[in-house]
């Protein structure tokens, strides 16, 4: 029967989710291990240095030097804050296009269109509108951001069981019954498919604005330190952003989980072994 | 309809009560009159069925068995003629006091548990909440299904979903149950099984039926009437009486009678299957 759980595996005598993290693990050391290694005794260490190198920069200068930490802080929040436009008004937008097929057909593909832009060549644009400060980053932010959960609202809003729908009708409901027993809790997974893309497209939104212009965030300390050859303050700021996404995903993976209604576990890309809901 | 009159459903003598459900004249068109892709679904259907009666919508493919079956239920509005239920007239509105419907089991929605499935049709149906889950647990112990309330319908098999589903349309406390083709994703055994739970609940509730199906067994072991319909547009074309008691045991499939009467059915349906089947060839080539 399709309610029993797969027969737990046994791998390297061990249960199967355990040998995949274990493996996991053992991955991310040799990598680790491979470039101590190389930074220690090959490379030129004006462009790669050792991880012992870098984790010692993590903590001095870029944790302990308040400038830079301030810098981390700022670019947190202006994802943080873009992140949150984009699903007020991605999830507002995506309704109001996927609500009818005449909204839908009007303006699907404009939102396509626009989506399809490689949005990095009207950044000027956004410098000269919105400054030098977050309000430009925020802004390039919410426009990377907004896409994916517009068009994944729409795409879940359109996917309906026409016996659902006939179950509301039949049963009596209204038509506001349709969109909370039958359109809201069927578009959930797909509109936390768009939060996930929204989130890593925010990300990459705000730091890509970071990096053109910056006068004390955390791009202009990349590029302080790409530019002064000094890699391992370098290294251990983008492994502290990089933390930072991976932070936020979880967050966005959590409520994913939780929130998504009925057994229809979200895809979870294997990283949680053979434990099935 | 004569044949109205005479008909015995289980529990219930039809002569002289006012008909449960009353078809006058429904026709549908759907699109514009004469219009390329204007389509005569049904063609002034008239029938009267009795309270308690099981009737059987029989037909090919595309002769508007599910669309009467709406209009009776007041999915939709027919383009002419009327029904009756209950001595009101549907009109285009679902009466969810008096009728319920049974679709195929995908139907149960899949984010909520079956008792939560449970709980929004009654809560619909205006059942108090300190009720609803006495009424649905009742309901699923009588289809055997007490123990998967907490289950949500995809941790359930194909079959055990339409026995959920079957006992939600049963525990709303309305007078008319209408079945879309329920059994239609469920495998021969499956449903043979089902069928004959499905008579030996129905014969307790007394409620009034009408059943689409496109299978012959199905029609012959579960109805008292079988409206036999013609191909688009559609018609009735003859209806065939089944005088057997429920609740009904698997030994009436045995009886000679009952392969007669599927006999009899096919006989009546063949031509019109292959005037369905020849529509649909002049559709797609039409198309191409």
């Amino acid at each position: 029967m399709s309610m029993i759980d797969a027969p737990r595996e046994i791998i390297m005598g061990m249960p199967r989710a355990r040998a995949v993290s274990l493996t996991r693990w053992a991955i991310i050391l040799a990598a680790a291990a491979a470039l101590e290694i190389y930074g220690r005794f090959f490379a030129d260490p004006a462009f790669i240095r050792p991880v012992s190198a870098i984790v010692g920069a993590w903590f001095n200068p870029v944790m302990s030097d308040e400038r830079i930490f301030w810098a981390l802080s700022m670019a947190v929040f202006e994802i943080a804050v873009a992140y949150a436009l984009s699903i007020v008004f991605g999830a507002a937008i995506g309704i109001s296009i996927g609500v009818s097929n005449f909204a839908r057909a009007s303006f699907l593909p404009i939102v396509l269109l626009l989506y399809a832009i490689p949005q990095v060549t009207l950044m000027p644009l956004f410098i000269l509108i919105f400054g030098l400060g977050a309000a430009g980053k925020i802004a390039f932010g919410f426009t990377h951001g907004i896409f994916p959960i517009i068009v994944n609202v729409v795409a879940g809003m359109r996917d309906i069981n026409p016996l659902h729908r006939s179950a509301i009708a039949s049963m009596g409901g209204a038509r506001a019954d349709l969109l909370r027993h039958v359109i809201a809790p069927n578009m959930a997974p797909a509109f936390f498919t768009g939060l996930r893309l929204s989130m890593t497209l925010t990300m990459l939104g705000v730091i890509l604005a970071e990096l053109y212009v910056s006068t004390g965030g955390i791009g202009y300390f990349t590029r302080l330190y790409a530019e002064n050859f000094n890699p391992a303050p370098l290294f251990a700021l983008i492994g502290t952003l990089a933390l930072i996404a991976v932070l936020f995903n979880s967050l966005v993976r959590v409520a994913e989980r939780r929130l998504t209604p009925g057994a229809r576990a979200p895809a979870k890309l294997g990283l949680s072994g053979a434990k099935s809901k | 309809m004569s044949e109205a009159a005479t008909a015995i459903g289980a529990g219930a003598t039809a002569a002289g009560l006012a008909p449960a459900i009353s078809i006058r004249g429904v026709t549908q068109r759907f699109g514009a009159v004469g219009a390329a892709q204007g389509v005569l679904a049904l063609d002034d259907i008239s029938l009267d069925i009795a309270p308690g009666e099981f009737v059987c919508l029989l037909g090919p493919s595309g002769c508007g068995k599910s669309t009467l079956l709406n209009i009776i239920g007041g999915l939709f509005k027919p383009t002419s003629g009327e029904v009756t239920v209950a001595g009101k007239r549907v009109d285009g509105a679902p009466r969810p006091d008096e009728i319920a419907f049974v679709f195929q089991e995908s139907t149960l929605f899949p984010w909520y548990t079956i008792i939560e499935n449970f709980r929004i049709a009654l809560k619909f149906q205006g059942v108090p909440k300190s009720e609803r889950d006495d009424l649905a647990m009742d309901a699923l112990k009588a289809v055997g299904m007490g123990g998967f309330a907490r289950h949500y319908p995809t941790q359930l098999s194909v079959g055990m979903r339409q026995r959920v589903n079957m006992a939600r349309g049963i525990c709303v406390r309305t007078n008319i149950l209408l079945m879309d083709e329920p059994f239609a994703a469920l495998d021969e055994q499956s449903r043979m099984v089902l069928g004959e739970d499905l008579s030996t609940l129905l014969a307790k509730t007394g409620k009034t039926i009408v059943f689409v199906t496109h299978s012959l067994a199905e029609a012959v072991f579960l109805s008292d009437r079988i409206v036999v319909m013609t191909a688009r547009p559609g018609r009735v074309k003859t209806i065939v009486n089944v005088n057997e008691r429920h609740p009904r045991a698997p030994d009436f499939m045995l009886e000679p009678r009952f392969g007669e009467m599927r006999n009899e059915l096919f006989a009546l349906l063949r031509d019109e299957i292959r005037r369905a089947m020849a529509l649909q060839r002049d559709a797609d080539g039409g198309g191409a």
